[in-house]
């Protein structure tokens, strides 16, 4: 593809699917890094937690340049990442609540961050010039996010009962989401795709579960089973809900106000 | 969940002699190639490798770091 997307040439309605675009990718990489800095320590291994605090960064320096290409459409970055409400976060739902043990986690890095590659794949393939140059090397440092994820995932899948299933549970409650917020079918969808910017949400979330029915199905589950979340929030595109107040205060900086030098 | 012992090997240049960098504790060698990567990334490696401590062949002496190649040593 060689014609970029002209930001001129859209009406209001596609820009505002672009922003909700960028918004639900950029947001849902600052709460996977927020949920990785809580394995920083207590990590099964020193080197598990130093992977976690490499990844907690790599979601941070994402989240930031997609949160960049919010300039283009006149956004006001300061609001975006300094001033909005728990409420007002697109994240994707899998990332709302604080995950309780290191199968939680793992289930994360598998799901949560492999959806969010599939959806920035096809963002990079897209017309949008900032996602085409930018998110390349993001997608490169994640294949190592990728490569520790199915590790730990087989390795809990061939463990112990207990840890069996936590890792099931934390997957059947991620999924839901997951594939509602990668499968998204609605106006502002559909104006991305018509614009030549992103892939049809059915082919995203069919993507995704090509790349994840092997690992998942060593647990016993199903991929091609696993229903949708039911409710959908079009202005954040992601089901209803929002992420626990306290990931939101960190994510804002709230304590570090003064500090500000933007 | 037993972990086996990593050496790991850099260099920063190409042409540069590859060294010995340091260790990790893996689970297997998919979860050593991340956790070298993430933990010595202290420099901008022109090339990295991992090599399971047990594979490392003693040659003259029976002492060292290298020497209890049963994957546990350090």
């Amino acid at each position: 593809m060689t014609d970029f997307l002209d930001l001129d040439t859209l009406n209001d309605e596609e820009r505002s699917a672009l922003r909700r675009l960028i918004l639900t990718l950029a947001d849902s990489k600052r709460l996977m890094g927020i949920r990785y800095s809580d394995w920083l320590l207590g990590a099964p291994s020193i080197e598990a937690g130093i992977a976690a605090s490499s990844m907690c960064q790599d979601e941070w320096g994402h989240a930031r340049l997609l949160y960049t290409m919010l300039r283009g459409l006149g956004i006001d970055l300061v609001e975006i990442e300094h001033g909005r409400a728990a409420s007002e976060y697109a994240s994707v739902g899998a990332l709302d609540e604080p995950l309780p043990d290191w199968a939680a986690l793992v289930a994360a890095m598998t799901l949560v961050d492999g959806a969010i590659s599939v959806a920035l794949r096809a963002f990079s393939n897209g017309s949008f010039e900032p996602a085409r140059s930018r998110v390349p090397k993001m997608l490169a440092e994640e294949e190592y996010h990728v490569s520790l994820a199915a590790a730990w995932y087989r390795r809990l899948a061939e463990s112990s009962e207990e840890a069996r299933g936590l890792l099931r549970d934390a997957t059947m409650g991620m999924l839901p989401s997951v594939l509602g917020w990668l499968g998204a079918d609605d106006a502002p969808a559909r104006a991305m795709v018509a614009a030549g910017v992103t892939e049809p949400g059915e082919s995203l979330a069919q993507d995704f579960r090509d790349r994840h029915r092997e690992l998942v199905g060593a647990l016993g589950i199903d991929i091609d089973d696993v229903a949708v979340a039911e409710g959908w929030d079009e202005a954040r595109a992601r089901a209803p809900g929002s992420p626990d107040d306290e990931a939101i205060e960190r994510a804002r900086g709230d304590r570090n106000r003064a500090l500000f030098v933007e | 969940m037993l972990e086996i012992v990593y050496d790991v090997f850099a260099r920063k240049n190409r042409g540069d002699r590859l060294s010995h960098i340091g260790y990790i504790d893996a689970l297997d060698d998919e979860t050593a190639r991340v956790y070298a990567w993430k933990t010595y990334d202290e420099e901008k490696w022109f090339e990295m490798c991992v090599v399971p401590r047990s594979a490392i062949i003693q040659v003259n002496r029976v002492d060292g770091p290298f020497a209890k190649a049963s994957g546990q040593a350090r």
